[in-house]
């Protein structure tokens, strides 16, 4: 069954009905907001049901829309945040992703700025590697960035996305080893984007998200993992009550290859481990569970067929 | 709406330099400067690297005193301001307390202060100067530019002097005199003007 990733945009009203059917159909529900009289779900649906979805939300007046970058966390890392160079734009591509489905976390570099002292600790390195992609947001002059990325790249071992002031064909020129995408003329500049070329800028920026995630997805398939991490947070969601008590809008993000729970890990790895997916089959058996350095998160990466043998 | 009389922003690589164009206007215009700048150059090298503003401002306001936002009437040993524009009401209540003691003014409402002085110290009560509106140009002027330079250019100088000044930043140690490279971006647009 294969799942295509939709965003829903519709009210409050019998919106109730909208998560039964996407549960009934095998769907699965990545994130639900409630703002005002308005409701936007991420979720995963079958492909094939997609129809059916659309002809039962339209007297609601609700939307289906796709969106490509569904199940993924995405990383954007600002150059600087310094007050004084407000607005960023790492602002704008955050919240651009995350119409387009994504789940951003932005990380502000404590050391970042100026292409002479900027470098990446070991802590910033490794919240970047528990994401699926990163996306640096460099500033305006070709020299700085041809200085600054072997620092940036260093340790990095998920598929780096780098924006910057000169074309995509410069960037693309000043950066060897090559990076996983480029998007060009997008560097430094001290206004929101509002207008029109600006808002394209941003859809070519998912559009080059898309492409490199789309990549990995086919990765991923040639030894597929052992259960869906859309499943397994549904496992996760149904077994461990203690989720409920979690503040957080998501308390479960899905990524690509994993998902973050969003419990302290020493007094819930061990329950985690212990969570029975099927039969049998524990989510220890085929997830790695390691403590995240973001908080004192729970990270689950699941481990591919190959490995477990098992396929759930 | 003013326009700059002259604006240019030259970088040894064009392309950043053309984007640098676009941030500095922008940051000019929201931090309404606009109205007392009159010329701007901005150099920016970035491999030195090396970020060179300088200036020219307009006409710039003279002193701010006591009459020109408050009528004084005098009554005997008694001084009583009407106070017109709020905006400079509380650094004149800072130095009529500072000059005179807190016991002896008094503010029976928000535009009025009334003040017992003697006859020596009602001289030049009108005259008093309650703001100096370069003071504030100068921090305006100055933060403006390290609004626009490049993320990182922490190391700077700047001066004001009759209406030029300058602005210089880097990543690295500056050099002992500045003067030079400011002097000569200063020759470059006296020379297209």
């Amino acid at each position: 069954m294969i799942q295509v990733p939709i965003t829903y945009k519709g009210g409050v009203y019998r919106h109730d009905e909208i998560l039964d059917l996407i549960e009934d159909m095998g769907g699965y529900i990545i994130q639900k907001h409630i703002i005002a009289q308005d409701v936007v779900l991420q979720a995963l649906v079958p492909r094939d049901d997609i129809e059916t979805l659309r002809a039962v939300s339209r007297p609601l007046a609700g939307e289906v829309i796709f969106a490509p970058l569904v199940g993924t966390e995405i990383a954007i890392v600002s150059m600087s945040l310094e007050i004084h160079h407000l607005p960023h734009a790492s602002c704008d591509v955050a919240e651009y992703l995350r119409t387009a489905g994504a789940k951003t976390n932005m990380i502000g570099l404590a050391r970042g700025f100026g292409k002479r002292i900027g470098l990446l600790s070991d802590e910033e390195r490794d919240i970047i590697n528990e994401h699926d992609l990163v996306i640096y947001l460099f500033g305006n002059f070709e020299t700085c960035i041809r200085q600054k990325m072997p620092t940036f790249r260093r340790g990095i071992h998920v598929p780096i996305v780098v924006t910057g002031g000169p074309s995509t064909d410069a960037l693309k020129k000043a950066i060897d080893p090559p990076v996983a995408g480029y998007v060009g003329e997008f560097g430094r500049f001290m206004h929101r984007t509002k207008e029109a070329p600006e808002i394209a800028k941003l859809d070519e920026i998912v559009s080059e998200v898309s492409r490199v995630l789309d990549g990995r997805r086919s990765e991923i398939a040639k030894d597929p993992m052992s259960i869906s991490p859309a499943r397994l947070m549904d496992v996760i969601l149904e077994q461990l009550p203690d989720i409920h008590d979690v503040t957080s809008p998501v308390p479960v993000v899905v990524q690509m290859d994993g998902v973050r729970v969003k419990l302290p890990y020493d007094p819930f790895a061990a329950q985690l481990k212990e969570v029975e997916v099927e039969k049998g089959v524990t989510v220890g058996m085929i997830c790695d569970i390691r403590p995240s350095r973001m908080r004192d998160y729970i990270l689950v990466k699941i481990r591919p067929f190959s490995d477990t043998g098992q396929m759930v | 709406m003013p326009t700059l009389e002259y604006f240019q922003v030259e970088s040894t690589e064009p392309a950043g330099g053309d984007l640098y164009r676009r941030i500095a206007s922008t940051v000019i215009t929201d931090h309404d400067i606009l109205r007392v700048l009159d010329r701007l150059r901005i150099f920016i090298d970035p491999e030195v690297p090396i970020f060179i503003a300088v200036g020219l401002t307009r006409t710039v306001p003279r002193n701010i005193i006591v009459s020109d936002f408050s009528g004084v009437t005098y009554d005997g040993e008694k001084v009583i301001l009407s106070i017109a524009d709020e905006t400079y009401l509380a650094p004149l209540l800072e130095l009529l307390w500072k000059r005179f003691g807190k016991d002896r003014i008094m503010q029976p409402d928000r535009f009025t202060i009334e003040m017992h002085l003697s006859a020596e110290e009602q001289k030049g009560i009108e005259e008093l100067i309650v703001a100096d509106p370069t003071e504030g140009l100068f921090k305006d002027l100055i933060y403006t530019m390290q609004v626009i330079c490049p993320e990182g250019f922490k190391v700077k100088k700047q001066s004001f002097q009759n209406g030029r000044f300058w602005f210089v930043a880097s990543e690295n140690t500056l050099q002992e005199d500045v003067l030079p490279l400011v002097q000569q971006q200063f020759a470059i647009m006296e020379a297209s003007s």
